[in-house]
């Protein structure tokens, strides 16, 4: 493992250095199941209302998602990126990137401003990520993912390291499951992750009143197609009609007045249950 | 003497005509070619020579001067050859052509009268311009026959042919033989009963065929879609006459059609290589542009498979064509228009590897990848294809059983169906509907347009995207029978699309 850089010397746009408070860092790929991406926006946002800092890497996914969470949580987040701190990678992420400054946030960076995103960056970036962090989640991680290389540095500078379990069916979860059965700390909500960081009962108790779990919107007269739907894995209408023996063009008609209703999602080829948002956006 | 023989030259779909003027005069031996000959043409002069000699007529002994009038207008191709033979023949000896008479057809040098391309062509346009006798290569007579009220010669070599316009012995014309009608044998190499699963995709092909709709299939490579996209001509109805003269006009000019058998009655169906050039998938070539796979796609079918893989500018190019229907290309001879009336099938993977979304392998693009490929099909091209489809590999234990779904004729009864209520409602397909004959023709029951602008509302949905779906929701209802457009077709509609490709 590269050793961490001086962090006291860190290039930083945002409020920087940080207020004191528990640093909690969130991984994962960055082509997430919506699973994933559901889990990573929604710890953030819990975290983010228990007022922990989360940081994250701004690439695309899970990343993202948890810089997201955390926003409309109202919380602060911290960018940690593999450029220069003057040059969002990827582009498309640039109005995330004023988002996270003009909520209070920092965007930082190790690397001299002008740096372009080269390959050798991210995993030196990624071992900084786990030297400003408490704790590191990992949401979602194929193997040999850029995720993983983030938890490992983390368990050498002895921080607390958490992985989020998944379906057995989906190579998404084969890193996080190796992390688990390697001793990594099981995460199920914020609560888990607020625990491991040892923080005080009075402090667990209130503000996690106001996370909820992890659920689906059921709206008022449910469509009997989404039992059959799965929220982790993708299922497509051809298989819907097989198994349920119903023309396509009524599944395929049913599936969309889902979508409408925000009950389900197109994802590929395939639909999935869609998760509760942290935070409905427009 | 001075003798007068007509003929022409092709400019895409239509013919020029050409007066070819023999004189033969006193003087030096000599032959003299003028009136803008292409190099094809001043060739001929070598041709026409042995080929009387070798027929056992003679060539004049003197000064000869073979003009072709217009003399401004630049003549290429050997079809002249015969005109031209005929003229010096009727020059040597003296005679005249019957009134209203054209003559068609390359040279050997035995004298024996070879095939030219577009004669069927030059056939139909000759015929308007009030010829009423063609004289045509026997290779080419049935072709020719098939343009109504034209009295065609079969013509073997040169000498049949001057003994018949000297009042020899006759030349039978052609008749028009039932063999050239003949049905082609309705055998199709693909059927849907064929196909496992992907009852999505299946469905979309109908969708396609009964509306005319333009159709996307990506998924990743092993799931079908080449086989999906071969049995659409098999759900086709065959081609009317009218289309079925028009495919035969495309072939024609490009020497593709079967002696014997000028007229094929299954819909073309034409699935050009992604390697491609702008020239042979629209048209071109020196002149007067030739045309291209999309021409010989007209009243059928345009399969690309590996939709990404095909130059940015060749794709770019299929908007004209997919909008209008037809398509002009501009070369150093001039301005032509051919028909491009096809329904394309497009295939693609969803990313370079092919494997994204896929339930069990995993796809080892990068983001940044996956991003740049799939945005080559965004855009203009995208928008203009009404079904989009993501196919998925069919698990194995779903292959090993006998597959179940519908046969191509049951499916292709309903298609006919379908077209049937659409020609007669408003004489074109669903797909041909511009936005004001939508509103006009495809009436929304209140729920449905509900549904369509709430989506619209929510997702963001594109004005060609509203009228794309509007369209689709019409064949949904045109299979079914519907007179109004349901809730139900607009939702099934609406599923027609895929949400990691641009909508």
């Amino acid at each position: 493992m590269t050793s961490p850089p001086d962090l006291s010397r860190l290039n930083a746009r945002g409020r920087w250095p940080p207020p004191d408070g528990p640093r909690v860092a969130i991984v994962g790929s960055r082509r997430p199941s919506p699973y994933g991406e559901a889990v990573a926006e929604q710890l953030a946002a819990d975290l983010a209302r228990a007022g922990v800092i989360v940081i994250s890497g701004l690439a695309l996914g899970c990343d993202a998602a948890a810089h997201r969470g955390a926003l409309s949580g109202g919380g602060m987040t911290i960018a940690v990126m593999g450029t220069g701190v003057d040059i969002v990678y990827p582009a498309a992420h640039f109005r995330l990137a004023e988002e996270i400054l003009a909520a209070g946030g920092a965007l930082v960076s190790q690397f001299p401003n002008g740096s372009l995103p080269r390959r050798h960056n991210f995993p030196a970036r990624n071992v900084t990520m786990a030297a400003l962090s408490d704790a590191v989640v990992v949401v979602e991680a194929v193997q040999g993912s850029g995720a993983l290389i983030t938890a490992e540095a983390a368990l050498e500078l002895h921080k607390e390291v958490m992985a989020v379990p998944g379906s057995i069916f989906s190579p998404l979860s084969v890193g996080t499951h190796a992390l688990i059965r390697d001793g990594a700390g099981l995460v199920q909500n914020a609560r888990d992750i607020l625990a491991a960081l040892g923080a005080q009962q009075e402090v667990l108790d209130d503000p996690l009143k106001a996370t909820r779990r992890l659920g689906f919107e059921l709206p008022a007269n449910r469509d009997g197609l989404l039992i059959h739907l799965s929220d982790v894995l993708t299922v497509s209408a051809a298989e819907l009609a097989r198994k349920l023996h119903l023309p396509i063009s009524e599944v395929l008609a049913r599936l969309t007045s889902l979508e409408l209703d925000g009950a389900v999602r197109r994802h590929g080829a395939g639909y999935v249950r869609a998760l509760r948002r942290a935070k409905e956006r427009a | 003497m001075l003798a007068t023989v007509d003929s022409c030259v092709l400019a895409g779909l239509e013919a020029r005509r050409v007066e070819v003027q023999a004189d033969s005069a006193n003087g030096e031996p000599k032959f003299f070619l003028v009136g803008l000959a292409a190099t094809s043409v001043k060739e001929a002069r070598e041709r026409v020579r042995s080929a009387i000699k070798n027929s056992g007529l003679t060539f004049p002994g003197k000064r000869l001067t073979v003009n072709l009038a217009p003399a401004e207008m630049r003549k290429t191709g050997t079809a002249l050859d015969l005109a031209m033979a005929v003229a010096i023949a009727l020059a040597e000896t003296g005679g005249r052509v019957p009134e209203r008479s054209a003559f068609l057809g390359e040279l050997a040098l035995d004298g024996a009268v070879r095939h030219v391309d577009g004669v069927l062509v030059a056939a139909r346009c000759l015929k308007k311009l009030g010829y009423e006798r063609l004289f045509v290569p026997a290779a080419d007579a049935e072709e020719a026959a098939l343009v109504d009220g034209l009295e065609v010669i079969p013509c073997g070599n040169v000498a049949e042919v001057v003994a018949h316009l000297r009042g020899g012995e006759q030349i039978a014309p052609q008749p028009l033989t039932d063999a050239a009608l003949e049905s082609s044998t309705d055998v199709h190499e693909h059927d849907l009963a064929e196909v496992h699963g992907q009852e999505e995709a299946r469905r979309a092909i109908e969708v396609a065929a009964a509306g005319g709709h333009h159709l996307l299939l990506s998924g990743p490579p092993g799931a079908g879609k080449t086989m999906l996209a071969r049995c659409l001509p098999g759900i086709l109805p065959p081609l009317e006459l009218s289309e079925a003269f028009d495919v035969a006009q495309v072939r024609s000019l490009l020497g593709d059609l079967e002696p014997g058998r000028p007229i094929d009655w299954t819909r073309p169906f034409r699935a050009p290589h992604h390697g491609i050039s702008m020239a042979g998938l629209i048209g071109g070539g020196s002149g007067y542009a030739l045309p291209g796979e999309i021409s010989r796609a007209n009243h059928g079918v345009l399969f690309l498979d590996e939709l990404a893989e095909f130059q940015a500018n060749v794709l770019q190019a299929l908007r004209q064509p997919l909008e209008t229907g037809r398509v002009t290309i501009t070369r150093s001879g001039g301005s032509v228009t051919y028909p491009a009336l096809f329904t394309l099938v497009a295939a693609t993977n969803p990313c370079p590897c092919g494997w994204l979304g896929d339930p069990v392998r995993t796809c080892r693009c990068t983001p940044a990848v996956v991003d740049a490929y799939q945005r080559r099909l965004s855009g203009p091209l995208l928008d203009r294809i009404d079904l989009q489809v993501g196919v998925r590999r069919v698990p194995l234990s779903e292959l090993a059983s006998e597959p179940h779904g519908e046969t191509s004729a049951v499916v292709r009864e309903r298609v006919l169906a379908a077209r049937a209520r659409q020609l007669a409602r408003q004489g074109c397909l669903n797909a041909q509907l511009r936005p004001r004959r939508l509103r006009n023709l495809a009436a929304l029951e209140p729920g449905s347009r509900h549904t369509l602008e709430r989506w619209s509302e929510r997702k963001g949905l594109t004005a060609r995207g509203f009228h794309r779906a509007w369209r689709v929701a019409r064949t949904a209802a045109d299979l079914e029978g519907a007179e109004l457009i349901a809730d139900r077709h607009v939702l099934e509609a609406l599923g027609y699309r895929l949400s990691d490709v641009a909508a």
